[in-house]
Formats: structure tokens, sequence, C-alpha cells
């Protein structure tokens, strides 16, 4: 009893004197870190690798990884993910901006071992080479992914899941959505002021009605064209717009953001409007929107994009974050995914429980990709010039 | 803190350099005081509007040339969105001031107990957010709003449009801009005192007479800076315009964002700032010009 007191007694007087060796900040976070590596020495005999892992988006995002990193990390032991959040809107760029700075100058190794990229990154990256490939020889599951998205993305990036925009309707008033684009117009036509779409600069729902209006008289391959020539092909799909205009909620009154619309069809003021299947399911779950809203997806399909994981190519630690790619494409993963996000799975439908599957039955018919660059921005300048100052 | 320096400062020149005036020594002061305030205006102002001057006189190639400022008068939606904006701007401000000076006249010279209630409570608006107040005034007025379903109750089959109009921006700026104004307006009113007024009236000024004569000589210098104030208050007005504001035309403020963020198109979105800057540069000039004249520099 008393040689314990002693021990008890001395190993505190050690740390004391540590701290007074340190600084007692630091003095801290080495004992935790000597703990750590002393409980990983002792379970496998290897120092766990630490990714860093760089991710941009809203909270939901960042409290998704939080969810999904701890299931990982009690599974393998020998990774610990640190996760480095970007907001929205505070320079998701810069990390690009890094990446390419350290290749340009010439640097063997940068600390961002994982970096979930959009489309355009892709691309950019897809130039400058920053980008390690990725195949199912080094992560498994990616043969649970639909084969044509990795193409898309020249194998450089994971689509680990997806949103896209769909029609929300008051089910009330609409009894049978309509099924095609052709109906939709149609649908407008006949019911004054009943449907609405925001701002196409102002939010992606409002973007997607105006990109499908105007590509849907074009051939499919015009939707992965970044050829300045095809804006010549667009008067069509404008004067189509030109001419719902009159037909829109208040005559032609376009609401800001998504969140706008889906504002107006929560009240009641119109019936159909188009908006992202993650908000509007995110919104239906927690009661913001009335339980009477359904969602269906058109046929030829709105606009959707899945978010992706890339592997920068200056990464030390591939292996470590190839691992964690295959763990974020497993079943269990994924259904966290689709739970927290209300999103699309990255694999296939067919790869998740039933339960699940039936429950995005509506909106689960698939989003088409559109990859037309700068062209999006030329699309929404010339829609506020001609169809906004009508 | 910057006192105390700058005392301390003082003391340890005088001793040290017994040579300088006592005029030379106050003003190296002076101008040490003033040198934080100095370089925080170069970084945070002068070199800002500088580098958006230059911006702006540049093409898309680095080329200095004209074309942003001709393209912001000569396109069409443009050329629309300026007459929307200065329309605004203009009618907000005037309404403004008569609705805020005839409140503070009211507040000066009514003594009843509801002047009492409006004198504690006009100014609140001053102190909610504008996207807070924005929310509300979508609440109350929006088409499904407060307004119109007490309406539509009582009988009513329309209720005007506010929402994504002019009204509803013009009904927005009233709102944030009243309460300051009428603030400004009364503390020049209360300066006028009691007796000049009652002896006006004693050698038989009527109120028409009274408020020409007395009450707008005394306080048309506090109108000019609250006319200023309002003025670029509005122009700049970003919250209200883009949540509840018209689709096309866009208030300037509106425009010059979508130019920069979603178009990119820096140069454009920079001869719009600078544009802007030079209306309410203009304004500020005329009030410091009356400023001037009225107090010379002799304080």
């Amino acid at each position: 009893m008393k040689g314990k007191n002693l021990l008890v007694g001395l190993i505190m007087l050690v740390l004391v004197l540590s701290g007074c060796g340190n600084n007692a900040g630091n003095n801290s976070a080495n004992s935790s870190v000597n703990s750590g590596e002393a409980a990983a020495a002792a379970g496998n005999a290897v120092e766990p690798t630490e990714l860093s892992f760089y991710f941009t988006g809203s909270l939901n995002v960042k409290s998704m990884w939080e969810k999904i990193v701890p299931m990982f990390e009690a599974q393998n032991k020998n990774i610990t993910v640190k996760l480095v959040h970007i907001p929205s809107g505070q320079g998701g760029q810069s990390t690009m901006d890094r990446l390419i700075a350290a290749k340009k100058a010439g640097e063997t190794s940068v600390d961002i071992d994982l970096y979930e990229a959009s489309g355009s990154d892709v691309l950019l990256g897809e130039a400058e080479g920053i980008f390690e490939t990725v195949g199912i020889d080094t992560i498994p599951n990616i043969s649970k992914i639909e084969a044509s998205y990795m193409t898309d993305l020249n194998n450089l990036a994971v689509p680990y899941r997806a949103s896209s925009v769909v029609l929300a309707y008051n089910s009330d008033t609409v009894s049978t959505p309509p099924q095609t684009a052709d109906d939709l117009y149609e649908w407008i036509r006949s019911h004054p002021g009943r449907f609405a779409y925001n701002d196409p600069a102002t939010g992606g729902a409002g973007s997607s009605f105006v990109v499908t209006a105007l590509y849907n008289f074009l051939p499919d391959e015009a939707v992965h064209s970044q050829d300045p020539a095809i804006m010549e092909q667009w008067k069509q799909g404008f004067d189509l717009l030109k001419e719902l205009g009159p037909y829109m909620y208040q005559e032609g009154v376009y609401p800001k953001k998504n969140q706008g619309t889906l504002d107006i069809l929560a009240t009641g003021e119109v019936d159909i409007i188009p908006a992202w299947s993650d908000m509007a399911l995110e919104q239906l779950n927690k009661g913001l929107l009335p339980e009477n809203i359904k969602l269906t997806q058109i046929e030829p399909a709105f606009t959707g994009g899945p978010a992706m994981l890339a592997i920068p190519a200056m990464s030390v630690k591939k292996e470590a974050a190839q691992t964690f790619i295959d763990f974020v494409l497993t079943q269990e993963a994924q259904e966290t995914i689709v739970n927290e996000m209300f999103g699309y799975p990255g694999i296939k439908w067919s790869e998740m429980p039933a339960e699940l599957q039936s429950k995005f039955e509506s909106v689960a018919k698939g989003y088409r990709q559109f990859q037309i660059g700068e062209l999006g921005t030329e699309i929404t300048k010339r829609w506020q010039a001609e169809v906004a100052a009508q | 803190m910057n006192l105390d320096k700058a005392g301390a400062l003082r003391m340890k020149t005088s001793t040290a350099k017994s040579g300088l005036s006592r005029q030379t020594k106050d003003s190296i002061t002076g101008l040490l005081m003033v040198f934080p305030s100095f370089l925080l205006l170069v970084f945070i102002v002068i070199l800002p509007i500088s580098l958006a001057v230059r911006e702006s006189l540049l093409d898309p190639n680095g080329a200095l040339s004209l074309a942003n400022y001709k393209y912001l008068f000569t396109d069409k939606a443009m050329k629309n969105n300026i007459i929307f904006t200065l329309n605004l701007t203009v009618v907000s401000t005037v309404i403004t001031l008569i609705l805020g000076y005839i409140l503070a006249i009211y507040l000066r010279f009514s003594k009843g107990r509801i002047s009492e209630w409006i004198r504690k409570l006009y100014f609140i608006p001053m102190f909610i957010p504008a996207v807070i107040a924005t929310y509300g005034i979508i609440n109350m007025y929006g088409n499904h709003g407060w307004l119109a379903r007490i309406v539509l109750a009582l009988g009513g089959d329309s209720f005007p449009r506010f929402i994504y109009d002019y009204n509803g921006l013009l009904l927005a700026n009233l709102w944030f801009n009243i309460p300051f104004t009428a603030m400004l307006l009364s503390s020049a009113l209360a300066g006028i005192p009691n007796s000049l007024i009652e002896s006006a009236r004693d050698v038989g000024a009527g109120k028409l007479n009274l408020f020409t004569k007395f009450i707008v000589p005394m306080t048309y210098k506090t109108v000019l800076v609250a006319a200023t104030f309002s003025f670029m208050g509005i122009i700049g007005s970003f919250t209200a315009p883009f949540l509840i504001g018209p689709n096309a035309p866009q208030v300037l403020g509106i425009a010059m964002q979508q130019s920069f963020s979603i178009y990119h198109d820096v140069g454009i979105a920079s001869a719009m700032a600078v544009f802007m800057f030079l209306l309410c540069s203009a304004m500020g000039y005329f009030y410091i010009r009356s400023m001037v004249k009225e107090e010379p520099a002799g304080r």
C-alpha cells in the first residue's frame, strides 16, 4: 500500500519535472501522443499512419465524415485520419492551389493525402497531373461503382456519393406528376403561376432546369462538350424558357437560392419546383417540408453530380488513403452516407440494402452529368439578359 | 492607451531634446497620433479603391481600355440596372427624409403618451439584422404572408405584390433608414431652444412661418447629413435586394456580385464599383463643402 503511494508520487514527480523542462502546453500534447504510440506499438507493433484529409462543404458534410472516420479507425488500428474541414466559400480552391503550387515548386511530397474534389477540380488536376490514378487493383470496392462514372473521370477520382436535381411536387394538388420534360413544360403552360424555378445564378436547382431545357434540344454528346461553338444552338432552348416565362410563379418571378423555391412550395404558393434531392429529403425528414411534398425524377433526367475523393500523386501515404477510400465504398459506410446526407450512394443501388432501395425509389432513377465547364457561366449570363429581363 | 503613449512621448522628447520648439514637438506628437489611422485608411480604403480603378480600366487581355465603362453604359440590361438603382435610391431617400422629418417634428413638439411610446420604440429597426428584417418582410408582405391572409380573410381578392418587386425594396429601404434619419433630425430639432420658438410665436409667427423661417434653416444641415447617409446606405444595399429584389433589372450591388463571383468578370464589377463610388463621393463632396462653409477651420 505504502509502496504503491510512493510509486504514484514518483510518477507525479517525474511528470511535474518533465513539465518544467518543456512548456506545459507542449507537454500534455507530447504525453498523449506518446501514450497513443505506445498503445499502437502494443497492438500492431507498427506506428499509425496519419492521413490528412482535406474536404470542403457545408456542416452536414463535416458531421458525415465525423461519423465515418471513427468507424474506419475502429477497423484499421494502424491508420488515423486527420480531418481538415474548409467551410464552403472560404477558399476550397486554395487546397487545389496548394497542390499545384507544390508541384510547380518541384517539391517531392505534400501533406495533403486525400482530397474531396469537385468535377472542375478533377479537370484541373488532370491538366496539371496532380492526382494519382485509382483502380480496382488498389481499391477493390471500385468494382461496385457504375463503370462509366469511373471512365468519365479518367480514373482520377472516386465518386463516393451523389445528389441530383429532381422535381418536388405537392401531392395534394398534383395527382400525376409529369413523367417527361415535355410533360413538365406542358403542365407549366396549363397551370399558370403554379411552377417556379430559382434564379440559376443563385442555385443549382434552377440552373439544372435551365441547362436541361437548352440541352434537351441538342444531341446527347453535347453535354460533354466545352466547345463555345455550341452556344449557337442554345437559341431554341432560350426561346422555350422565354415562352414559359409568363406561366411562371407571379408571371415570371424566379426566387433566389435553392431554398427560395422550397419555401414557396412549402407555403403552397406553387405546386412543382425543381430541387436538389438531398436538400428536399433532408427537409422532409426534419419536417421543414410538409409530408404531402413528394419527389420524382423526369425523363430525360435533370442534372446531378457526384462528390469525389482523389489522392494527390505527391502524397507519401497513398496506401493508407486507398484503404480509406475502399472503406468508404463498403455497404456499411455508404449506408451512413445515404442516411446522413440524404444523397445517393457512390456505389450501385443494387449493392445497397433493399430497405434503403425502396426508401429512395422515387428519386433513384439516376441523373445526367453535364461537363460543359465555362459554358455554364455563359448560360447564366444569357439567361439573365434574355429570360429574366424579357 | 494612445494618449498615454503620446503623453509619455512628449515628456521624453521635451526632456531629451530641448532644442525643438514646443510647436514642432506638438505637431510631431499629432502626426504620430494620426499615423495609425492613416495607415488603416491607406490599406483599407485608398489602396483597394485604386486597385479597383485600375482593374476597371483593363480589358481581359490586360491592356488599358474603357471597354468596361462602355459596356456599363451601353449594354441594355446594365443600363436598366443603373436606372433602376438610381430611381430606387432617389425615391427611397426622398421618402425617407420626408417621413423621418415628419416623425422627428412630431416627437419634438408633441408631448402625449403616444409620442412617448413612439420615442421609445422608433429606433428598434436599427438593432435588427438586415437578414432577419428581410425575412420578416417576406413573412409579412409575401404573397402568402400575414397581410395577404388578413386581406383575404376580410374578403379582399387581391394583394399588391411586394416581394420580388420594386415596392418591396422601397419598403425595406424605408424600414432600414427612417429610424436613423429620424434620430439625426430629432437631435437637431432638440437643439432649437423652446424660448426661440415661443418668442417667434409671441410676435405672431404662424405655424408655416415658424417651420420655413426657423425650423428648416436651423436643421437643413442635418437634413443634408441624413440625406448623405441614407443615399449611401441605400445605393450600396445588398441583403434586401438579394432576397426580395426582382430578377431583372437588378440593383447595382447584386449585379456587381453576380459579375464578380458568378461570371468572374472582375473588370465590369470594378467599373460598377467605381461608378457607385463616384456617385457617393459626389454626395460626400456637397456634404463636406457645406460643412466647411459653415464652420471655417478655426477650432
